[in-house]
């Protein structure tokens, strides 16, 4: 796609702004931090990761500032399709370029790599495209070799309220990510494009041999009332393993936040399990 | 006036408790085929079907119950109180007000959550409902101000919530499902919450129970009998308000129960207020747990949340548009506003004048005036390539959508002689949100025109509804305005869906609809202003029908109006302008409410002036939302529809405790 257009940037970096995290996060792992980022403060908070201090928040991510975008000089600007009612407007200021990886279908992990690789042809960093889907499989390959051989599959959840979790299956990121380490997810129910089911609690009983990862943030009072809880403490998956606690991760993110969650994943699962004395079903610690 | 003569209320409950039963059996029997009765009496603790029956099957059917049952409560009181047979618990703000204090806790102050949530949201949905009797009291809590005054502090706290919902969607995603009224229970202790207090408050009415009765009299008959109607109002008001608060706190926000158990059993046949004191909590709690019961059998493996308590609302909008034209409306007419009490100013057009030049110079501050990458900025010549191509549309559509919204507002007030009234209310705003809504979620890269295709389609469709179900009333005001309160009602639940399924899509809906100029072209805005335009110059001959029918029809007849033929023509037109400026600035505006409001306290009392001045005022509120919106937050942008509702609504308040 209108890659031979682009190879002008190849010494000297374009000025990219984007409104996509996932797309923002790859775009720095690319050495080609976007200049303009749609709500910067909740990036930090989410997706993580240091943003160079030239970084601009260009406000909601559905309606960045015109304006600004304009006085900012943006050579090109990347959306996902998610974002396609922008396209005309942002056409005005600079270069629009959609980068497609959740609304696509098929394999997640190959989606991840063909954007990585989209987005390096865009800014023209091909190699470092390259380079990072090279390292980033080598580093899970090293990754994949630590995982213990009795690991279950693992049902990796994220706590909305005391009472319901977004369970992700296997097109999800997280679900993604575990395949490549050659670990099951245990979610096989339906899902969203995205990859996630919004259930309440009682939908994880009917699974058995597996293994809950807890994807932290924990909103408040939520490990109180699930220690107290005889239902979540009988669940299966409760009763057959210890409950596993993982760092905060964007579940809608790019290959470095798939790679994180691998490591984050791969650590837990080698350290010692609950410290005594805290409810084995969910450790207050990591 | 009941509608099958051999329907009655014990035989309607006793159906629906049979529906629940099979229901209920057949549930059961999916969770733990089997031996449930052990699972129900005596679980075995190391059989997780068991634990499942009865930890969460089990008390997820007693809180629907319970819910059901302390709204069915609620609404009655709250209907007999106010003497409107379509007040309901939410009508006070109470679920707005605690769906506010719990997203400010769990924004800033999350630990107050962890032991005391009940008491935060019962905090914020007393509030809501302190505000609004603070508002109403002057008026010794007259009907039509309560429930005006009520309508004004809901949108005002549920624009407040979507403001911090719009920049705080990922740690508000919990509150989403709340606010939905999902009941999955994991413990008892939601049912051991709710059966007491449920207890307190049908204890309280039981004492409230006689001296109410005696509100279905005039005041002045009442008033002789020697009843305080103002304190006996207040504490069957605070039982109402104590009772929805409890359930919202621990269920969440249940939309339509509250309304339509009362409404159903009234028809049914439950004519005193004893009858549907006894009936009515009897008949929410069945239909709330039927509800649940079906939706439990239905989202079986789906990967969408699907809240009952938001559907119930979704169910009960067709129920509701099916009960309008059944409902004895003359008798509980909230009175109508006394004809003329505002002091009519000596020289309208002068006031007119300025008006239209404030709103000028409003516009000229909105494209000069703002920031950039380097600040606030003064005008610069070469800056207008800049900012200008931005700002012009912009201002352009957001003044000509205040003013059709004014002029729509205007008009609609004047045909039904009805303060409430406002292009709002008539539901053609919620039916263009719904049109959008379905858009962006079935067509997920629509552009511009799709958007603005499906907005007009759902305006139009409402539009046909409206006049469908109102032919045969002869569009009586009353009845049109309760058509558009349930189209209303079906779209803040699907909205309440939307949000609860926290699909990352959410936000492109939020902005949408909560009325963004932002993605207006230039061609769209000139076409609004010429819409705009048009539609003054063709009511400018109208005005004559519109300084009559506030009269009232057999006055407004007398003197040779057509009260039919006019009320359709009038009703058309402002359809067509709620549907062009809702495209533009949302749904959830206050301006059709407001601006002709504003007008007629200034003293433009006829209509030709009243129109006029609707319309410059509407724009000017409209342009300056659209401008304090954009820079407030900078560079994000808070919807003009949104800051039109907060500028907005905080002055009507203020105007309405003047009253």
């Amino acid at each position: 796609m209108l890659v031979g257009a682009r190879t002008a940037f190849a010494a000297d970096p374009p000025r990219v702004a984007t409104v996509d995290w996932a797309q923002a996060e790859t775009l720095i792992a690319l050495g080609v931090p976007p200049v303009g980022l749609g709500q910067m403060d909740a990036y930090r908070t989410w997706v993580g990761g240091e943003l160079p201090d030239a970084t601009r928040d260009i406000g909601l991510r559905v309606q960045p500032n015109m304006e600004l975008l304009e006085q900012m000089d943006i050579d090109l600007f990347t959306l996902s399709p998610m974002y396609a009612a922008l396209r005309d407007r942002v056409a005005r200021v600079a270069d629009v370029e959609s980068v497609s990886i959740y609304y696509r279908g098929g394999d997640v992990w190959s989606n991840l790599e063909a954007g990585t690789r989209e987005l390096g042809a865009l800014v023209g960093r091909k190699t470092a495209a390259d380079r990072l889907i090279a390292d980033t499989t080598a580093h899970i390959e090293r990754l994949a070799e630590q995982v213990p051989a009795d690991t279950p599959p693992l049902l990796v959840v994220q706590f909305m309220d005391a009472r319901h979790v977004r369970v992700f299956g296997r097109n999800s990121l997280f679900g993604a990510a575990l395949n490549q380490l050659g670990i099951e997810t245990a979610w096989t129910g339906e899902t969203t494009l995205w990859g996630f089911a919004l259930v309440p609690l009682e939908r994880l009983a009917a699974i058995d041999d597996a293994r809950v990862a807890v994807v932290e943030p924990l909103p408040v009072g939520v490990a109180d009332t699930l220690s107290a809880s005889v239902m979540w403490q009988h669940l299966p998956a409760v009763q057959a393993h210890d409950v596993m606690r993982l760092p905060a991760s964007w579940g809608f993110g790019g290959l470095s936040s798939g790679e994180r969650f691998a490591r984050d994943v791969v650590r837990a699962l080698n350290s010692d399990a609950s410290p005594a004395g805290l409810s084995r079903a969910l450790p207050a610690t990591r | 006036m009941s509608i099958v003569p051999h329907i009655t209320p014990a035989r309607l409950c006793g159906l629906f408790a049979l529906v629940l039963f099979v229901l209920a059996v057949s549930g059961l029997q999916q969770v733990a085929p089997g031996d449930w009765p052990g699972a129900v009496f005596a679980p075995n603790p190391d059989n997780i079907r068991d634990i499942l029956v009865h930890y969460s099957w089990l008390p997820r059917l007693f809180a629907a119950l319970l819910g059901g049952a302390g709204l069915g409560l609620a609404g009655v009181l709250l209907q007999q109180t106010l003497r409107n047979p379509l007040a309901s618990p939410t009508t006070l703000g109470v679920a707005n007000g605690a769906q506010l204090t719990l997203l400010l806790a769990t924004l800033f102050a999350p630990a107050l959550l962890v032991h005391s949530r009940g008491l935060v949201a019962f905090a914020g949905g007393a509030l809501a409902m302190g505000l609004v009797f603070a508002l109403a009291w002057r008026r010794a809590l007259a009907p039509a101000v309560t429930v005006l005054a009520g309508l004004v502090v809901n949108l005002y706290l549920g624009a407040l919530s979507f403001v911090f919902i719009l920049f705080n969607q990922e740690q508000l995603k919990g509150l989403m499902i709340w606010g939905a009224g999902a009941l999955a229970q994991n413990n008892w202790g939601g049912v051991l919450y709710l059966a007491p207090r449920l207890g307190l408050g049908l204890a309280a009415a039981a004492v409230l129970a006689r001296a109410l009765a005696v509100l279905d009299l005039d005041d002045v008959n009442a008033r002789n009998l020697g009843v305080s109607l103002k304190y006996v109002r207040a504490a069957s008001l605070a039982v109402a308000v104590f009772v929805t608060a409890c359930v919202v706190a621990q269920l969440g926000i249940i939309g339509f129960v509250g309304l339509a158990a009362p409404a159903i059993m009234r028809l049914a046949g439950a004519r005193t207020l004893a009858a549907r004191l006894c009936w009515a909590p009897v008949f929410g709690a069945l239909l709330l747990a039927v509800t649940d019961q079906v939706l439990q059998h239905l989202t079986g493996a789906s990967a969408a949340l699907i809240p009952t308590g938001a559907t119930t609302a979704v169910l009960g909008a067709p129920l509701l548009l099916w009960l309008i034209p059944r409902l004895a409306l003359s008798r509980t007419t909230p009175p109508a506003q006394s004809a003329d009490p505002e002091q009519r100013h000596a020289a309208p057009r002068r006031l007119i004048a300025w008006a239209g030049m404030l709103a000028l110079a409003m516009a000229g501050i909105a494209l000069l005036i703002g920031q950039g990458a380097d600040g606030w900025t003064w005008p610069l010549v070469d800056a207008w390539a800049d900012t200008g191509v931005w700002r012009l549309p912009r201002v352009l559509a957001a003044g000509a959508a205040g003013a059709m919204l004014a002029l729509a507002g205007a008009v609609i007030q004047r045909v039904s002689g009805n303060p409430m009234a406002s292009p709002e209310v008539l539901g053609i705003t919620a039916g263009t949100g719904l049109g959008l809504l379905a858009l962006i979620w079935f067509v997920p890269a629509a552009g511009t025109l799709g958007m603005l295709g499906a907005g007009t389609g759902g305006a139009l469709i409402t539009l046909g509804l409206l006049l469908a179900i109102n032919a045969r009333s002869g569009f009586a005001p009353e009845r049109v305005l309760l058509t558009g309160i349930s189209v209303m009602f079906l779209f803040s639940a699907v909205q309440r869906i939307v949000l609860a399924g926290n699909d990352p899509r959410t936000q492109a809906v939020l902005a949408w609809m909560w009325g963004s100029t932002y993605h207006v072209d230039l061609t769209t805005a000139l076409v609004v202003s010429v819409i705009a335009a048009a539609m003054l110059l063709l009511t400018r001959p109208l005005a004559m029908w519109l300084d009559l029918l506030p009269l009232g029809m057999p006055t407004a007849r007398s003197l040779g109006v057509d009260v039919t033929r006019s009320r359709l023509l009038l009703l058309g037109i402002v359809a067509v302008l709620t549907a062009a400026a809702t495209l533009i600035v949302g749904p959830l505006s206050f301006v059709g409410l407001l601006a002709p409001h504003m007008a007629r306290l200034l003293g433009l009392s006829r209509a030709r002036d009243h129109m006029l001045g609707s319309v410059f005022v509407g724009a000017l509120l409209m342009i300056a939302a659209d401008w304090v919106g954009r820079q407030l937050l900078f560079p994000a942008e808070i919807p003009a529809g949104l800051v039109a509702s907060l500028l907005g609504g905080a002055y009507f308040m203020w105007l309405l405790r003047r009253i």
